[in-house]
């Protein structure tokens, strides 16, 4: 299972060790693995299946942050640092996990520094992730502007990047959209409106194709 | 008051109150041993958004501020750095492009690491490994912040009463 790479490279000692510490456990659909605001138990290192991680205000307004795939481990700077859990974690597709307890995480990391360096390079790669939010979220001027460049980071994946017309699998309703980029869902509902009668996507069930890949990159530099 | 450059870590008074300065002895030694201390004025800029990680900043003296920048050139702060914190760790350790752009506020003495130099001792030094990971997990919290403030339009965690 792919999420076990980021412990995998290790010497025989550090995965039996991890071997001893981890709990694995398959979560449905829908099943929220940890709240913003709680103390941190421990980590959780998705192994299968994809997680939703959102901020939210105390009027209700969510944010979600990004979409977790297998690998990532979730809880991360909270267990290590002890503070709150800055995310809540929501499986959007039914998960397996590995849970450590905070603890045990901590012993392991004193104890195998080779795991210790990859736990720093997840935590650089969040933070580049926080920073490319706060550009976007701060910088981007309009909806449509964020819309697009959601998109193109979305069909740059799976091998798609280098077609003249890439695919993305739509996997987040139009809410949920919403709640990725800052706006509503009926302003989401209307960007995409937009995009498909001026042909720069198109719609082939729950695929979008990118007709005009660089309409949609002028899109996403000047709103 | 201009002061003389403190170049030694060993005697450095402030080095127990610092998250990273704080490691043992040897440890210590070690890194004094590859770090280069210079001093930079008021609006210097240790590193550019987007260019590639050539090593870390720790501010021994000063305060630096880390920002975005869109296309258009119009600027966002993401966080102010002072004494003992170091800059430019997380891209210097994925050896990924620099993801902000940090410029000094206050006069500053900083200590330089190259990546491979940092690299390597923290191959070797263990505890200063683990010291890595901390610095990352508040940087990160920071950063997540910002997101909160600039997503949301708030700066606190809304207090959540205790479920089971």
């Amino acid at each position: 299972m792919r999420a076990d790479r980021i412990f995998c490279d290790l010497p025989a000692s550090a995965l039996q060790s991890f071997e001893t510490i981890k709990y694995a456990t398959a979560y449905p659909k829908g099943a929220v693995l940890f709240v913003e605001g709680q103390a941190p138990r421990g980590i959780f290192v998705l192994c299968k299946g994809r997680v939703k991680l959102s901020i939210c205000a105390s009027d209700g307004k969510t944010l979600i942050l990004k979409i977790a795939e297998p690998g990532e481990v979730l809880g991360l700077s909270a267990t290590v640092s002890g503070k709150p859990y800055e995310l809540t974690a929501e499986t959007i597709d039914p998960c397996q996990v590995n849970f450590v307890k905070r603890e045990d995480f901590l012993r392991f990391l004193r104890e195998h520094s080779d795991a210790c360096f990859k736990v720093a390079e997840q935590l650089s790669e969040k933070y580049n992730n926080a920073c490319h939010e706060v550009r976007s979220l701060g910088l981007s001027h309009s909806a449509g502007e964020k819309l697009a460049k959601l998109l193109l980071e979305w069909s740059s994946k799976n091998g798609e990047a280098a077609k003249q017309e890439p695919r993305l699998k739509l996997a987040l309703t139009h809410e949920e959209i919403a709640q990725m980029i800052g706006t509503s869902r009926e302003t989401v509902t209307r960007l995409f409106a937009d995009l498909k009668k001026r042909q720069i996507v198109q719609a082939k069930g729950s695929t979008l194709v990118i007709r005009n890949k660089s309409a949609l990159r002028l899109l996403a530099t000047n709103g | 008051m201009a002061s003389a450059i403190q170049n030694s870590c060993i005697e450095c008074v402030s080095r127990s109150d610092r998250l990273f300065c704080d490691l043992p002895a040897e440890t210590l030694g070690a890194f004094n041993r590859i770090k280069t201390v210079s001093a930079f004025s008021r609006g210097s800029i240790l590193f550019r958004e987007g260019t590639p990680a050539r090593g870390i900043f720790l501010l021994c003296e000063g305060k630096a501020r880390l920002s975005v920048c869109s296309e258009s050139g119009k600027r966002l702060t993401l966080q102010i750095v002072g004494p003992g914190e170091v800059v430019g760790l997380s891209a210097a350790l994925s050896g990924t492009p620099y993801e902000v752009t940090a410029e000094i506020l206050e006069d500053a003495q900083v200590a330089i690491v190259r990546r491979k130099d940092l690299l390597e001792f923290l191959h070797d030094y263990r505890e200063a490994c683990l010291q890595v990971v901390h610095l990352l997990s508040e940087d990160l919290h920071v950063a997540y912040d910002r997101v909160r403030s600039v997503g949301l339009g708030r700066t606190r965690r809304p207090r959540v009463a205790h479920l089971n």
